[in-house]
């Protein structure tokens, strides 16, 4: 095993011997090529970036990781235990390996082309890193060098996509201290529609490091309903960049939910490029113990008539951390911009901490744009309230506590992954005694 | 029921209450009106429970037992209820969640089991009838969104499906409309029973045209000046209350 700041070296080889994915494609076989260098020239990123001032990648990269993974015994019933939501078109990776077995990919519906990224890396050369930036400090080239497995999502135009779509990433744990790089691909094209749930977790409670990067692309009037729900390990490493561009009278409505992992840091690029389209960046963190999350978020509004709005959320107890970076570019061309960002936080310990920084950037005149953050305890008044109809102190703290996570879903329309989700919240928080 | 001996409460060492005295048998409904500042508002914190209020004198029964002793809950769990007078909004509750725990919470304290689904939903349908509200409040976040009218009505719904022993109604008719008000006071009316009492908090007197109180008591500078029957409601109404300077001191019903 070999720390991080090393393990170019044994992925040297194991590029060699083509392990990796593609390694017939000239244009990738570049691609990675570049991105390797780039990484050995940047490393980690250090803290005295201003991106990365709250979080330290100094203890992941003091772990010990290996990229080979044992063949692991996961079995259905395991794999559909975890799952978010039954009914659905589902692709499995099991510690970084696409599984035919786990997965449901029969009867996809017309339209939707759902395949592990590893046999459709013909498809993806004007996808891949079309959204990123691989110079910015953090993993992204990393990811590019080493991406091994992932999904690709394609919507063909003007199909709409019943059942939603589960990316389950699994850690079985069998292997320790495993590193997994993941690329999932999503395109949607004209006037299509789909929910879309990226779903990370683990079986164990051992070390492990999810490094993933998402990239999105929507056509004019194309709707993506896209969650992301990341329960790993309380030992896992978890570092996501998650990017999309949109045309014209696109939606995308993004829910992003932290709730495990020892580490966690999403990059979330919302790049508004055609007029009436339309961004909801929401989030949510309940952390405890020492547990850190890192959300940055970044939304460009870049033509005129572009709406966006953004509500994170997080509860906090033990001596967690959580960091809250949002920043809102409205440039000067956009005008008639609408954003509106906020960031509010229930501290429920002495000993948590939280970073929050809303930002706007605003180069245009014609635009409305309000932000704000706010970190603060239980409402007095609504605890009275409730312990005046007879509920005790810990079930109406409680619920209170519940109440404030859960609002964050209240504005998802797909009945089955609000209330999946709901759940999930419910088991952390239980609103009653 | 309730028995309220010289009672004095004060707020960040201000004084509010000085020297209380009130008894409610079963059955009955007293009005306590007073001016603004009078000390409305503190009796019924005080009375629930809120965190705040520092008794420095005198004594509350309720049921034969010492109520200032009880935490907020047990005393609610034992049959005493208070709408707010600023209802309170709970964005991620919805209301049939809170009627239910409520209800099951006072249900727990009287040794019963957890309400059966089916009965609930039946129960609270009936006790929506009886403030015209319609089911869709139901599933929506506990007074969010609701305007001033539905937010008192919701709180009368609560009191109609927790069916306590002594309701506090605090100003549940200041910032309604005569339809809203009607409706709170059907609502209120068809709730009175022999084992029920209520006290109702008000600055006007015209809530007593639809509910009847059986006494009235004027309260100023946190004092009871006057208590009376009906009448003495209409009294007020004609003179307002710039008289109570001038009655005498601490005549009780
Ligand atoms: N929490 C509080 N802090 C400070 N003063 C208070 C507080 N609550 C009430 N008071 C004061 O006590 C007095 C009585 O208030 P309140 O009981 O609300 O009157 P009413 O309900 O009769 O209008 C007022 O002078 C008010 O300013
Ligand atoms: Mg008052």
């Amino acid at each position: 095993m070999k720390q991080l700041t090393e393990i170019t070296t044994p992925f040297s080889e194991v590029a060699a011997n083509s392990t990796l994915p593609g390694a017939q494609l000239d244009w990738l076989q570049s691609l990675r090529q570049q991105a390797r260098g780039q990484f050995e020239r940047q490393g980690l990123p250090a803290k005295k970036v201003e991106d990365w001032k709250y979080t330290s990648l100094w203890q992941l990269s003091q772990e010990s990781f290996t990229h080979d993974a044992k063949p692991s015994s996961v079995t259905k019933a395991q794999s559909a235990n975890v799952a978010l939501i039954e009914q659905a078109h589902r692709l499995v990776i099991v510690d970084g390996q696409f599984s035919a077995e786990l997965s449901q990919l029969d009867n996809l519906e017309t339209g939707l082309t759902l395949s592990p990224l590893s046999t459709s890396l013909d498809k993806a050369e004007n996808l891949l890193n079309a959204h990123i930036d691989v110079e910015k400090p953090g993993l992204n080239a990393l990811n590019t060098f080493l991406m091994q497995e992932g999904a690709y999502l394609h919507v063909a135009a003007d199909s709409k996509i019943e059942k939603p779509v589960e990316i389950l990433v699994i850690n079985s744990g069998e292997t320790d201290n495993l590193a997994t790089h993941l690329r999932h691909l999503v395109q949607l094209e004209k006037n299509s529609e789909i929910t879309l749930i990226e779903h990370y977790v683990s079986l164990q409670d051992n070390v492990g490091f999810t490094n993933v990067v998402t990239e999105v692309a929507l056509a004019d009037k194309a709707k993506l309903h896209h969650f992301k729900l990341q329960h790993e390990s309380l030992k896992h490493y978890h570092i996501a960049t998650l990017a999309s561009k949109q045309a014209a009278n696109s939606e995308w409505n993004t829910n992003n939910i932290s709730l495990g992992g020892k580490l966690a840091r999403n990059d979330i690029h919302s790049q508004l490029l055609g007029e009436e389209s339309h961004v909801t960046l929401d989030g949510l963190y309940l952390l405890d113990g020492d547990q850190h999350v890192d959300n940055h978020t970044r939304i460009d509004h870049a033509v005129p008539h572009t709406t966006s709005e953004e509500v994170y959320k997080g509860v906090m107890d033990g001596e967690s951390h959580a960091v809250f970076n949002g920043k809102v570019i409205v440039h000067k061309d956009a005008q008639k911009t609408d954003a509106n960002q906020s960031n509010r936080n229930l501290l429920l310990s002495r000993t948590c901490e939280i970073d929050t920084k809303p930002e706007m950037e605003i180069y245009a005149d014609d635009v409305k744009c309000g932000h704000g953050s706010t970190v603060g305890q239980l409402d007095e008044t609504q605890l009275f309230f409730l312990r005046a109809r007879g509920l005790d102190e810990v079930s109406a703290r409680s619920l209170l506590t519940y109440a404030f996570a859960v609002e964050v879903l209240q504005r998802i329309k797909a009945e089955p992954v609000r209330q999946a989700l709901s759940n999930v919240i419910e088991h952390r928080l239980p609103r009653g005694a | 029921m309730l028995e309220i001996k010289n009672l004095h409460a004060s707020v960040d060492g201000k004084e509010i209450l000085r020297g209380i005295n009130m008894t409610v048998n079963p059955g009955e409904v007293h009005a306590i009106m007073g001016p603004n500042g009078a000390g409305k508002s503190t009796l019924s914190n005080v009375l629930a429970g809120r965190d705040g209020y520092e008794v420095t004198q005198g004594e509350v029964i309720y049921k034969g037992q010492n109520l200032l002793e009880l935490e907020p809950e047990e005393r609610a769990q034992r049959g005493v209820f208070l709408a707010f007078q600023y209802p309170v909004e709970i964005p991620g509750v919805s209301n049939i969640y809170l009627l239910k725990a409520a209800l099951n919470a006072v249900r727990k304290y009287q040794g019963l089991e957890e309400v059966d689904a089916i009965d609930f939903l039946t129960l609270v349908r009936d006790r929506m009838k009886l403030v015209k509200m319609d089911e869709q409040f139901l599933h929506r976040n506990v007074n969010e969104g609701f305007s001033g009218g539905e937010k008192k009505r919701n709180e009368i719904l609560q009191m109609a499906v927790l069916e306590p022993a002594l309701a506090i109604l605090d100003e549940t008719d200041s910032g309604l409309d005569i339809d809203a008000l009607k409706t709170v006071a059907e609502g209120v009316n068809a709730l009175r029973a022999e084992d029920r009492s209520i006290v109702m908090i008000t600055h006007y007197q015209r809530l007593l045209d639809h509910i009847v109180p059986d006494f009235v008591h004027v309260l100023s500078e946190g004092k009871i000046v006057k208590s009376g029957d009906k009448e003495l409601a209409k009294e007020l109404e004609k003179s307002g209350y710039s008289w109570i300077h001038d009655a005498p001191e601490g005549q009780t019903a």
